[in-house]
């Protein structure tokens, strides 16, 4: 029983996280634990949610990776602020319209990996361009408040615990049943073990590409909404810290990078890690050329050790 | 000769009067803005700021042309190239904000042997044979400090929030802060952390940092990070203390919130994205036939708290303060670099 928990890969990130707020603690004598974790759920519940969809594509297998979650993020926050321009009324408008946006932008990275038969790591790329592009275009970088209303429920905690990461811990383990139990989550899974031994037995393999990348999108926009809301408004940067935060998650969080083994747990653990390591690093007053050599450090042994614990199978 | 009938005409006239040189013609003259970033809100302002005053320029026959080119990458190999086209595309003067300040040299003095002039500022390059509209960064860290020091006398906790790591503007303001810590020793910096000039990043990096401090009395800043650190302040549920700002519209409408409700006070300093348009001037000029130093320095615009309100109602909402710079005011920066 034991064994099998600790067989698990995602079990590592959350061993990560925790020693790295013991660490942080040892550093303030115990002070503000509390609230410490409090940000940490806050921010982590936003790098869960793009986390979601870069797990699932990169579970199709290899050269799978979607990097036009950022831009796609930058979109879907800034018209949908826009949109609402403050108006309470308007957020269910607001959400839908990211939410198409985001179908609108996973379609079209499907036609350029498909149809163009570009690889998924250059056509996601390209296509962030042009996503930026008319996020410029439409909001000229300007920073809109969201409605009182969404900035609210992005924000609002009970008893320390951000609402918010609530509802995406339920996202979470949502999809976590969409991976493993459903034909769509199967399917996923079978593509990435092997792409051509899914073909045969009748999976519709192009199909179920479609839409993950859909997915991955979709997820981009909600979050780009959700930021935007919590954070004051949307900006052209928002999303840059984004793009390597969604794969560090999933890498930390014990998903294969080769593909064929999603884990959703595991995303939770990482991106509660990944923001402890840079409080860590900051309540240690370290300069910034350390602190990056020691982010990076850090990653690479939490990624030896649960990757070194799989082999051991 | 075209008849000239626009304001900033008139005014470019004034000035060349008042400066005693000779009307020479620039209005065969080309001049080509070479951008190396457009992705936030102050580069999207100084591009819009370019437009609204060298338009104008234009149409009143001033200069020939006054294109603006952005590199799409960010990249030195990229903008470059972009200067090696501008300078075969036959412009007389190429206004340069930089990627890198060594790494265009090259392409730089390139295109002074070609005999076109070159104008860098904000994004500065250090190559001889350019001009240079640079920012007193340091001073402006300074400044902040001695602010503070005119308010606060009491021993006080300092958190700062700094920009982004490696890059020569955020060294720059921090050493100013720092130098100016170091003179008044009832400031203390209890905490340090990289906010990115960005509202969500600086958010993010207070919410993780603090916890473990004691109590801050003032919150030292370099733009673009003053209302997310407001916004991670409350959200953990402490005072928030007083936090300079830097200028921007969502910045300057909580100060101006604060204000009405509980008479909050603090400054807010930046430099002003019609910059740009300061260097299309210089560049005019220099094409003029002027004696221009090499070396000039950008005015920076100040907000306190008698002007929040005269200045909010000029930002642009979601934008940041700016003015736009006339020929005369370059004049100034010209006259003042001389003495």
């Amino acid at each position: 029983m034991i064994r099998d928990v600790l067989r698990k890969p995602w079990l590592w990130s959350f061993v990560a996280a925790f020693l790295v707020w013991l660490a942080t603690m040892a550093f303030t004598g115990f002070k503000g634990g509390g609230e410490l974790i409090s940000a940490a759920l806050t921010f982590a519940t936003f790098f869960v949610i793009v986390g979601i969809g870069q797990m699932f594509v990169f579970t199709l297998g290899p050269g799978n990776v979607d990097l036009s979650i950022p831009a796609t993020m930058t979109l879907a926050g800034s018209v949908a602020m826009k949109l609402m321009d403050t108006q309470d009324s308007m957020i269910v408008i607001g959400l839908l319209v990211a939410l198409v946006i985001g179908v609108g932008v996973g379609i079209f990275n499907y036609i350029l990996i498909l149809g163009l038969r570009i690889p998924p790591i250059i056509a996601t790329l390209s296509s962030s361009f042009v996503i930026l592009s008319a996020a410029i275009a439409y909001g000229r970088g300007l920073r809109i408040k969201p409605p009182p209303l969404l900035a609210e429920f992005t924000t609002v905690q009970v008893a320390g615990i951000p609402v918010l990461a609530i509802a995406v811990v339920i996202l979470a383990a949502l999809m976590g049943v969409v991976l493993h139990r459903t034909i769509y989550g199967r399917s996923v899974t079978a593509i990435g073990q092997s792409i051509r031994a899914a073909g045969f037995a009748g999976v519709p393999v192009e199909r179920i590409r479609f839409l993950t990348y859909v997915l991955s999108a979709v997820l981009a926009a909600l979050c780009g909404y959700l930021f935007s809301g919590f954070s004051g408004g949307s900006s052209l940067s928002m999303g840059e810290q984004y793009l390597l935060a969604s794969i560090a998650v999933v890498v930390i969080g014990g998903t294969s990078v080769a593909g064929g083994n999603g884990n959703l747990p595991g995303l939770w653990g990482a991106a509660l890690f990944l923001f402890l390591v840079q409080s860590m690093l900051n309540t240690y007053q370290l300069s910034a050329g350390l602190r990056y050599l020691a982010t990076g450090l850090i990653i690479i042994a939490v990624i030896t050790a649960a990757g070194g614990q799989k082999t051991l199978r | 000769m075209r008849r000239t009938t626009g304001m900033l005409a008139l005014a470019g006239i004034a000035a060349a009067a008042v400066s005693g040189s000779a009307i020479a013609d620039t209005s065969d003259k080309r001049i080509a803005l070479s951008n190396n970033y457009a992705g936030n809100s102050w580069r999207q302002a100084m591009l819009r700021s370019w437009d609204k005053v060298t338009k104008p320029a234009v149409e009143a026959g001033i200069v020939a042309a006054a294109d603006p080119f952005t590199t799409a990458e960010n990249q030195v190999t990229e903008q470059a190239a972009q200067i090696q086209n501008m300078v075969l595309e036959g412009y007389n003067a190429i206004v340069l904000n930089a990627a890198s300040p060594d790494a265009l040299n090259g392409a730089v003095k390139e295109a002074c042997d070609a005999g076109v002039t070159v104008v860098s500022f904000d994004g500065i390059v250090t190559e001889p044979c350019a001009w240079r509209i640079a920012v007193d960064f340091k001073q402006m860290g300074k400044d902040e400090v001695l602010y503070l020091k005119d308010r606060i006398t009491e021993e006080c906790n300092l958190l700062e929030i700094r920009g982004l790591a490696g890059v020569f503007v955020d060294d720059e303001i921090s050493k100013g802060i720092h130098e100016g810590v170091s003179e008044y020793p009832n400031f203390k910096i209890v905490g340090s952390v990289h906010g990115d000039w960005d509202q969500a990043k600086a958010q993010a990096a207070v919410a993780g940092i603090l916890p473990s401090l004691p109590e801050i009395c003032a919150v030292v800043t370099q733009g673009g990070d003053g209302y997310g650190a407001a916004q991670a302040f409350a959200a953990a549920g402490r005072d928030v203390p007083l936090i300079i700002m830097g200028n921007r519209e969502d910045e300057l409408l909580w100060w101006k919130e604060q204000k009405d409700a509980n008479g909050y006070e603090t400054m807010s300093v930046s430099i002003a994205p019609g910059v740009s348009t300061l260097a299309f001037w210089v560049a005019q000029k220099i094409l003029d036939g002027q004696d221009v130093p090499k070396d000039l320095v950008v005015p920076f615009l100040r907000i306190d708290q008698g002007n929040l309100e005269d200045n909010l109602a000029n930002t642009e909402k979601g934008g940041v303060a700016n003015v736009e710079y006339s020929s005369d005011d370059a004049q100034k920066v010209i006259d003042d670099a001389k003495m």
